[in-house]
Parts: C-alpha cells; structure tokens; sequence
C-alpha cells in the first residue's frame, strides 16, 4: 500500500524528513500564505532568501512569463533576520515540519551574521546558503567561485550547529567542482539547482521587461538542465544532493530521484497548483509502492553513493 | 479567506462590445464569498503558459452561483480563455485580494479606461445596493467598444470615445474633469477608477490640480502577477513614502494616497 510506503529521507546533521518533498526558497514566503499546500505532505519548508536587515526589493517589472518558464528579479524583499527570529521562528517552533532557513547576503560577513543569529533558534530546523541569486549586485559572486564558495562554506559553518545545504548556481562552466569545494568545507547537503540567468524584451516598448534586465529563469523549461546537473552532482559527491528545477508532476520528481537526489523541492509549481505537493508526495508513495521497492534508497539508477543517507 | 480550487463551469460566452469576451462560470462558493473589486487566479492550459491569469469578477450572482468574467486578447492565456464555451471546466483559485471599500454616503464616480471597466458591472450594482449616487464614466477608443449602459442599471452613465463616435470626444479623464466641475461639489465624491497606467496618472494630475484629496480616490491596479497569494513577491507597486505595495493582498484596489505615481510603471502582460 502507497500510504504505507518509508519516504523518509535524512539530509545529515540530524535532519530527518518524512517525505522527500520540499519547497524551494522565494516559492512558499515564509510558510504562512501558501493557500492550498498540503503541510503534512511536506519534508520541509525552505524560507524567502534572509538577509542581515531588512530589503525592499527590486523596482517594477519583477516577473515575466516566457515559453514554458518564467523569469523573475525580485531583489531579496525580506523583513531581516531579526524578525524572523522575533516572529515567525516561535510558530514554526510549533508546527510538525522542519523549516530550513535560506540565508542570503552581499558580503560573508552578512551570511555568519544571519548564521550566528539563527543557531540555536527554536524552530529552525536548518540552513540553506544562497550563494547564488542573480537578482542582487554581487549576488552570484561567490556561487562561481569553488574558493569563494568554500570560504563562505566554511564561514557559517564555523558559527552554526545546524544542517547546512548550500544552493548552488547553474550558471558556471563546471558545477560539480563548486559542489566538491562545498562539501570539503562543511555543507552537510547542497541544492541544485538555482535560476539561470535570462531575460525577455519588450519588443513594442524597445526595453526590456524586467526592470533590472535580467532575471533567474524557473519553471519546466528548465527541468532537463537541472536534472544533469543533478546527475552529475550525485555521482562526484559523497553528501545528499537535492534536485530543484523545474519539477511540476510526480514523475518529474522521480527523475530527480532515479537520478540520485535525497530530495526534491518544489519551486514554481507552487505559484500555479498548491495541490502539488500532496499530489507529488502521494505520486512517488505510489511508484515506489507498485514496484515494490518499500523506500527511496532503492530508486536511484546508480546505487553506490546515495544509500549511506537514506 | 475562503478558496475555490473545485473546477468550475461555463455556462455562457458571450460578447459585450468589441475585441471582449464575456465569460459566465458557475461556481456557487466564489460567487458566494467574492467582493466587489477582488480577483481570481485562472488556469490556463495554452502550450508553454505556466502562470495563472488574475482577473477581477465583473460580477456575481451569489443566488444563482454565477461570476462574470470581461477580458480581451492580448497574450496567449486570453486566448485560450476566449475559446472557452459552454461546458467547459475553468479552474478559479479565489476570491483574492482586497476589493474597493464601499462604505460611506457621498456620491460615487466610478471611471473606467478601457477593458478597466471588466471590474464595474458588480461595483455599480453593490453602491447602488447602498443607496449611493452612482456616476459611471465610461471611456474607449470608438463606440463599439463601450460596454452597454444597461450594465450600470441605477447609474448615470456618460461616456467618451477618442474619435469621437459616442458621447464626448475625447479622454474619459477630460470628461471626468468637466462632469466634477460641473455637476457635484468638489469636495463631495468619492472616486473608483480602473484602467490603463497613463490614464490613471492623468487623473491624478487633475485631481491634484482640482485640490481634491488623493484619499477620495480607490484605484483597482493591473500588473503582472505570479503567485496571486502574497508568496513570489513579483507584483510590486511602488508605495508612497519608500518600499513597495504587493497588487495582490495589498491590493488590487488601493487608495491613491498610498501609491507612488511618480515610480508607477505601466507594464502589463496576458
């Protein structure tokens, strides 16, 4: 029977998810407004980018749709850490599903603020380092350099106890070398992958869309390219892997499975059908049900790394 | 805030005027809990349109479960709405957002620019509910594309046209400034208006000009929308005094005081 199916996945450190189903950073706030999403189908909640203070974001136009895709420059609109600390950590402090809190910065000095600030907090439940959004000067900076990568890495790590994934950017010659220097520096996981960057133009106006130019391209279009960065990733590197990009039905997250993530997140489906969630969850229970497999260690195509962590 | 993710149905498609479609879908909760002013997230499946489209009600009908949809075609996703016939299932995430506040006793005069009248059949309807004193403003580029005055059933309806072929010739905002002047007290209106960005800024200029307070004004803003639901952050509206309004629980309608008219883009998509 599906529903008596083992999803439960540990991304290290003590990080133990009931269901391989997540959310992706900017797709579901801080958890609160995400109408429709099934809770109690999800392995954890990945917050908005956090940053030191508090960010108004980009001007106007910040999203636009393209061919099975959409683009967007947000500019890391959060409140600062200090108010995620004072109001949302005590209630997420009650709920029944881990919250991992993305941490974004100009500086390594503003992601070890965010990380000192954050550990020990009830009601976080872990940390994902953004070193890899395209919508703020500097943003992509330390995601395309292995050396910068890892003294970032290596920054927070020294100030938190708690599980520390790393997201990284597609938008470099070779991923696996970022996704190794991470690893070597502490990250008990990384998440691949972030946006690529892209833009639209407005062909009446002469201008382009987005008012920054350019923005992080998300959404199915993308899917085959995150799936090989995922594949790639999950044969060089000895942590959990989690697949994002692109991933709308069960089956796009059983490829990233059989591909040899831990996990998966869910990004901007969650824009369109809030239902996904339950539906993908529920979809993957099924698959690994019908073929007898009884746990989602036994899915990836290539065994040898990725059962130490189911 | 009640949401409606069960499929609703079309039972009418019709055209009110020109370059419109109008769609009836019944769907007895939303048409239930919707206010005047608020919008829906509808799912389209035209090939490669991942987003929703938001779109305010034009009405409803709570006793016989129905909601009104006007639009026009301008992108991909309209496109696959307008072939939408009777029968057809649409899935609505809604009511969303905040709707025009109603309340009050001074006379209205709700101004539309174009398909900004898609928000007015229902807004009307409730003021005149009110007992309020309605004037509809409607403005289009030529006659046929006025939506009829038997929608506005209660209002005075004065219209204006760009060349000229119905009522005043020339911008709904001229024609509001002279029927201001000429018809009602100054200080005495209150003011819901939708429609395009520039049209919205020329009537903040005239209303600044003629000393009325921005506060007298609620405007039902368009932008690109991802989400509809507060979460991608993606419809910001520059706010007065610093920092950004989000069009969707912040809005869609917002009175103008709270805008920034100066750093008001006027972009929008399909």
């Amino acid at each position: 029977m599906a529903d008596q199916v083992d999803l439960s996945v540990s991304l290290g450190r003590g990080l133990r998810l009931r269901s391989p189903v997540m959310v992706a950073s900017g797709t579901f706030g801080y958890g609160f407004d995400a109408h429709g999403a099934d809770r109690t189908a999800l392995g954890a909640i990945v917050t908005k980018g956090t940053t030191p203070g508090a960010r108004e974001g980009n001007a106007p136009t910040r999203i636009a749709e393209t061919p099975s895709a959409m683009l967007n420059a947000i500019g890391l609109q959060n409140p600062g850490v200090d108010h995620v600390v004072r109001v949302y950590a005590p209630k997420w402090a009650t709920w029944d599903v881990p919250v991992i809190v993305n941490v974004a910065g100009d500086a390594v000095d503003d992601y070890v603020a965010v990380a000192r600030r954050l550990d020990g907090v009830a009601g976080i439940a872990g940390l994902e380092l953004n070193i890899s959004c395209p919508n703020v000067a500097n943003g992509l900076q330390f995601g395309v350099d292995p050396r910068m990568a890892a003294q970032l890495t290596a920054g927070v790590r020294a100030v938190t106890r708690l599980p520390l994934l790393v997201k990284l950017t597609p938008n470099v010659t070779d991923i696996v070398a970022v996704g190794r220097a991470v690893e070597d520096a502490g990250a008990d996981g990384v998440s691949a992958i972030n946006t690529y960057l892209g833009m639209a133009i407005d062909v009446r106006r002469r201008r382009p869309v987005l008012s920054r130019g350019s923005g992080g391209l998300s959404g199915p279009a993308i899917k085959p390219l995150a799936l090989h960065a995922v594949w790639e990733l999950a044969a060089a590197l000895r942590i959990p892997v989690v697949g994002v990009g692109g991933i709308t039905t069960a089956a796009d997250a059983l490829e990233f499975l059989l591909a040899g993530a831990a996990a998966v997140q869910l990004g901007t489906v969650n824009y369109v059908r809030p239902q996904a969630v339950r539906e993908i969850h529920d979809g993957i229970a099924a698959y690994i049900a019908a073929h007898d497999l009884r746990h989602l260690g036994a899915l990836p195509i290539r065994q040898a790394r990725v059962e130490a962590h189911v | 805030m009640s949401l409606a993710l069960a499929p609703a149905v079309v039972v009418q498609r019709s055209t009110p005027m020109r370059d419109a479609i109008e769609l009836v879908v019944h769907h007895p909760p939303s048409a239930a809990a919707v206010k005047p002013g608020q919008f829906f997230q509808l799912a389209v499946a035209a090939p490669q349109t991942i987003l929703r489209r938001p779109y305010s009600a034009a009405w409803a009908d709570p006793q016989g479960g129905r909601i009104g949809f006007i639009f026009n075609v301008v992108g991909a996703g309209s496109g696959w709405l307008a072939v939408r016939h009777e029968g057809h299932e649409l899935d609505l995430l809604g009511p969303l957002g905040r709707g025009f506040s109603l309340e009050g006793e001074r006379p209205v005069i709700c101004m539309a620019g174009g398909l900004g009248v898609a928000v007015f059949p229902g807004v009307v309807q409730a003021l005149v509910a009110r007992k309020r004193r309605v004037t509809m403003l409607l403005g289009a580029r030529t006659s046929s594309q006025l939506l009829p005055a038997d929608r506005f059933t209660g209002a005075d309806v004065l219209t204006a046209t760009d060349d000229g072929s119905a009522g005043y010739h020339g911008s709904v905002v001229n024609l509001f400034t002279s029927t201001l002047r000429g018809r009602v007290g100054v200080e005495a209106v209150d003011i819901l208006t939708c429609g395009p960005t520039p049209m919205l800024q020329a009537l903040i200029e005239n209303v600044r000009q003629l000393g009325l307070p921005l506060e007298s004004i609620q405007v039902a803003l368009e932008t690109p929308m991802g989400c509809g639901v507060g979460t991608c952050l993606g419809c910001a509206i520059p706010r007065a005094g610093g920092g950004y309004l989000l069009s969707c629980i912040d809005g869609p309608c917002v009175r103008a005081d709270r805008i920034d008219w100066g750093r008001m883009t006027d972009a929008f998509h399909g």
